[in-house]
């Protein structure tokens, strides 16, 4: 275990604010989930797991502008760090060694 | 926006409550934003409902914890300030002990004194309170009312009738016990001793909570020859505890057909609690005599206490209407009945008392066999004291420290320069002062602990430390020491945080000019100090007077024995007996006990006297003359059927200009009528707490003896005590024998009030002297702060009489001060205190003089040491060092 462990659900919201480049927030982050995988996405979710993310140093965040909708309060905006990325690379790389190493189609497991 | 639909206000209010603060702009920013989206896509109810829900997914504990600042902790906790603030506190302490010396002692002074009257009133308001069947107990009392509908007194008194008419005729009372003391004679071997003996109906003990320690409480008191003795009675009869079964020989002492007669111990008691108004070693089932529950008469023969269980939640009042239905209905014929005999027209009314109520009650107080009944008053006044002291002591604190700020000015310019803000000032200076007040607090504890033998004997209970193992007196000695600590600290930390750094830095403070608060607090001190002199002067003058008042009648040398049923033969031997020893002067005997009664004289008019019954010898005896007519004498033998004495304020209360010959009338006694034949000069037959009555002397025959008066020659107490002790079993072998000098009876009246003076001299005497430590210690603060000025005067050739005056003249003038608010409020609570005396002093001027003189003296004293100090100080050392 070279890398810092990250839950599946942590390594979602880490992808997807790397695709949103510098515009992931809260709600943003919330939906775009939501749209990718179809299930339901709660905002505390989203944000614990920013603020554990940030923690681990894998995001680092800055206050962005404030909007009407948002009762003239100010965005928190997120972008991955290199820690992160590399830790998606890696993350990525070991899917695909996986992957790669399935030659046959799947054999799937008959219950007998 | 105002058509826009709005997320819920208490959802976002709850949040800001409960998130983070660094989080919670994002949050609620976030939260807005998604509920406009949930608004375009499923419309606003809906919205809001999702909002909630969002919202409650917050309350997490990751969204509460509060971000750390990357400052230092400045709260008032923080571990470093503390240890600087005990660094601090303890150098102060150290540096200055008078001070600290001053403040500690006033202060433990001061708790111990309030702790002693916590103690007390705890005991005195858990009287009787330990019974499990309170508050459903009552007591039944009674109003008398006169035809014109007033009242004209209360009794706490009943008879035979009360207790089990009452119970059978009102449902919601549970049982009725009556509860009568007796003396009674008991024999031991060849020994007999008088002891209290309680009579009390079976349910005693199912109505009160007296813990046995062998017996059954339910039936212990069922057959008539059976006996309940206390732990100690056991050990002192038997010499064990293991007594049930064995049998005690009892008879009646006034009962002169009484025979010694066995009664089977059914019971064993532990020792009655002290706080219990009921305290019994002997206690016997009560019996009524036949034909007692008949005779409708006995409704107005009250002499024993009737107490009563009501029903859970009873009403009272309803239960008290009934008591009267039952005895308008029961008495009508009694009632008839007195009213044509004895021209009785007072209605009676039956009214109900709650048992816990006695002992503190002054209109219907514990008495005919209940112990330990207390005036409220005295509590009060030591209350007051306690408090006295205790707020002297707090003032004191205050001042001290608010003069000694001047030292610590530097010290509260710096901390307020580098940052220290005023709560944690207050803060540390109130933590100093609950610091000391805490090594007060164990000192007052120590010292309570030392004069608690002492206080129970002068105040006549046996309290105790382990009193303390009692939630409500903690809590109680808790708020006592919260309250000290934040009345002596409060003023100062105010005052000491409010000091502007510059002004303190660039040490041209003037703290020592006007300062109202520090004059009118010694003021204060000394208000209380002389008004306290003043009230223990006055106190102790009367106490001296009544001690030492004449009583109008010699008791010097003056032996009285009990002997009840004394039969005129007896009497008249004993008298021969006795005077067989030379030194046995004259012998008296009279009733026992007291007696009082009612006649009519002018024809109609109807007098109350005390009714003494004695004979010709008995006058001669105590001193006291006749001054018109003649005594009884053995020359007029119709003496003891037709004649009577009657003293002065029978007189004058009948009206007569000429006695001699004149007619008492003792309508109710077959109209028996008496002629006066003399007339005695008024002496105080009673305490001085009472006004000299109506007296009439009478020597009829069916009047018993009591008691008789041995009058023996000076300086043969030895011999002539054993020849009275001698005769007396000699001549009455059944009857135990106990005598007692008259002057020393006399005197243990005052016992009480010899106590309570002790009490009060001794609470004054500490409020002077813990306000003067705190004049010493003001008077010393002050010659310090003008050390200069005094060098400078001695230099410019000031004399050292004049340094001296001047440093004492201010603090005496405040002394004098304070008289001006001392004299009135003494005055008006000295003349209120001294109505209770029917005999009493004048208040003189004299004592406020004397009050006066020693406050001034003893704060000259005080000032004095320090101002000639001060005065005496070479100007040299002063001066060098500027």
């Amino acid at each position: 275990m070279n890398r810092a462990y990250l839950g599946e659900f942590e390594e979602i919201v880490l992808l997807t604010v790397a695709a949103l480049d510098g515009g992931a927030y809260g709600v943003v982050l919330g939906h775009e989930i939501a749209g990718q995988t179809g299930r339901e996405v709660r905002l505390n979710q989203v944000h614990s797991a920013l603020q554990r993310l940030e923690e681990k140093g894998m995001v680092k965040s800055e206050m962005g502008e404030p909007t009407a909708e948002r009762g003239g309060r100010r965005k928190r905006l997120y972008t991955v760090t290199a820690y992160g990325q590399n830790t998606l690379h890696q993350v990525r790389e070991v899917r695909e060694n996986l992957w790669s190493r399935i030659v046959k189609p799947f054999k799937l497991a008959v219950e007998l | 926006m105002k058509n826009t639909p709005q997320p819920p206000v208490w959802a976002d209010k709850i949040l800001s409550w409960i998130c983070a603060p660094h989080l919670i702009e994002i949050i609620l920013g976030d939260l807005h934003e998604e509920f406009h989206f949930k608004v375009r896509k499923s419309g606003a109810r809906k919205a809001r409902l999702l909002y909630w829900r969002e919202a409650i997914g917050f309350i997490k504990p990751r969204y509460m914890k509060r971000q750390k600042s990357s400052y230092p902790n400045t709260s008032i906790i923080s571990h470093d300030m503390l240890r600087s603030y005990f660094t601090i506190a303890w150098r102060t302490l150290a540096q200055s002990k008078v001070y600290s010396l001053i403040n500690v002692t006033g202060l433990s002074i001061g708790l111990a004194a309030a702790m002693l009257i916590l103690l007390y009133t705890k005991d005195e308001v858990s009287y009787d309170q330990f019974h499990s069947n309170n508050p459903n107990i009552y007591r039944i009392t009674s109003r008398f009312i006169s035809p014109a509908g007033a009242q004209t007194g209360v009794g706490g008194n009943t008879g035979f009738l009360q207790g089990p008419k009452f119970a059978a005729g009102v449902p919601e009372i549970r049982a009725a016990v009556r509860f009568l003391g007796t003396q009674s004679d008991i024999k031991k071997g060849n020994e007999i001793k008088s002891e209290e003996v309680f009579h009390a109906d079976t349910a005693f003990f199912s109505m009160f909570s007296f813990p046995f320690v062998s017996g059954n409480p339910q039936t212990a008191l069922r057959e008539p020859k059976s006996v309940v003795i206390s732990e100690e009675m056991a050990m002192k009869h038997f010499g064990q505890k293991d007594v049930l079964g064995k049998s005690l020989l009892m008879k009646d002492s006034y009962d002169k057909d009484a025979r010694f007669e066995p009664y089977t111990v059914t019971g064993v008691t532990r020792k009655s609690p002290q706080n219990s108004s009921i305290k019994f070693e002997i206690l016997v089932p009560f019996l009524t005599k036949k034909g007692e529950m008949e005779r409708g008469m006995n409704w107005f023969n009250t002499f024993l206490n009737t107490f009563v269980l009501l029903d859970r939640g009873s009403n009272v009042s309803l239960v008290e209407k009934k008591m009267n239905l039952v005895y308008n209905a029961d008495a009508k014929e009694a009632m008839k009945e007195a009213a044509e005999k004895y021209g009785e027209n007072n209605k009676t009314e039956y009214t109900l008392q709650p048992f816990t109520d006695m002992h503190l009650s002054t209109d219907l107080p514990a008495n005919n066999g209940l112990t330990g009944h207390n005036n409220p008053q005295l509590s009060y006044i030591l209350t007051g004291i306690a408090l006295f002291i205790l707020l002297i002591a707090c003032i004191n604190f205050v001042n001290l420290t608010v003069a000694r700020s001047l030292k610590r000015a530097k010290e509260i310019g710096v901390r307020k320069v580098v940052g220290g803000g005023r709560m944690q000032l207050v803060a540390q200076f109130l933590g100093e002062s609950f610091l000391l007040c805490l090594a007060a607090f164990i000192f007052a504890l120590m010292l309570v602990q030392v004069t608690l033998p002492t206080f129970n004997e002068l105040a006549n209970k046996s309290l105790a430390l382990s009193y303390l193992f009692d939630i409500k007196l903690i809590l109680g000695y808790l708020a006592l020491f919260l309250t000290t600590g934040l009345l002596a600290g409060f003023y100062p930390a105010i005052i000491l945080s409010g000091y502007n750094p510059v002004k303190t830095l660039y040490n041209r403070i003037q703290l020592s000019g006007k300062n109202y608060m520090q004059t009118s607090l010694v003021v204060l001190q000394f208000t209380i100090a002389s008004f306290l002199i003043i009230g223990t002067l006055t106190i102790n003058s009367q106490f001296n007077y009544l001690i030492n008042k004449d009583l109008g009648y010699s008791d010097d040398n003056l032996l009285t024995v009990n002997k009840s049923n004394l039969t005129r033969e007896q009497a008249h031997l004993l008298r021969q007996e006795l005077q067989k020893d030379p030194n046995v002067l004259a012998v008296a005997p009279k009733n026992g006990g007291r007696w009082n009664t009612r006649a009519k004289v002018n024809g109609n008019t109807e007098i109350g006297f005390t009714y003494e019954t004695v004979d010709p010898e008995f006058l001669p005896i105590i001193d006291v003359p006749i001054l018109k007519g003649r005594n009884f004498s053995a020359d007029f033998p119709a003496d003891s059927i037709t004649s009577v004495l009657v003293n002065e304020t029978f007189v004058k209360e009948a009206g007569w200009k000429d006695p001699i010959g004149q007619v008492v009338d003792f309508w109710y006694d077959n109209n028996k009528k008496y002629a006066v034949v003399g007339v005695v000069k008024d002496y105080h037959y009673a305490d001085l707490s009472e006004k000299i009555g109506s007296q009439l002397f009478t020597m009829k025959a069916r009047n018993s003896y009591g008691r008789f008066f041995v009058k023996i020659k000076p300086g043969t107490e030895s011999g002539s005590l054993q020849h009275v002790a001698n005769t007396f079993r000699r001549l009455f072998p059944l009857d135990p024998y106990t005598y007692k000098f008259l002057d020393d009876e006399n005197r243990e009246r005052y016992e009480a009030e010899e106590k309570w003076r002790q009490i009060l001299l001794f609470g004054t005497a500490l409020t002077i002297f813990i306000s003067c430590i705190g004049l010493f210690g003001l008077a010393t603060l002050s010659a310090e702060r003008r050390t200069k000025e005094i060098g400078v005067r001695k230099v410019m050739g000031a004399s050292i009489a004049s340094i001296a005056r001047l440093l004492t003249a201010n603090f005496l003038k405040l002394v004098c001060i304070s008289f001006v608010f001392a004299f009135p409020l003494a005055y008006y609570s000295v003349a209120k205190w001294l109505q209770n005396y029917p005999y009493r002093i004048s208040i003189s001027a004299l004592i406020f003089l004397e009050a006066a003189l020693l406050a001034v003296l003893v704060a000259f004293v005080t000032v004095s040491f320090q101002s000639i100090r001060a005065a005496l100080m070479n100007p040299v050392k002063s001066l060098r060092s500027e």
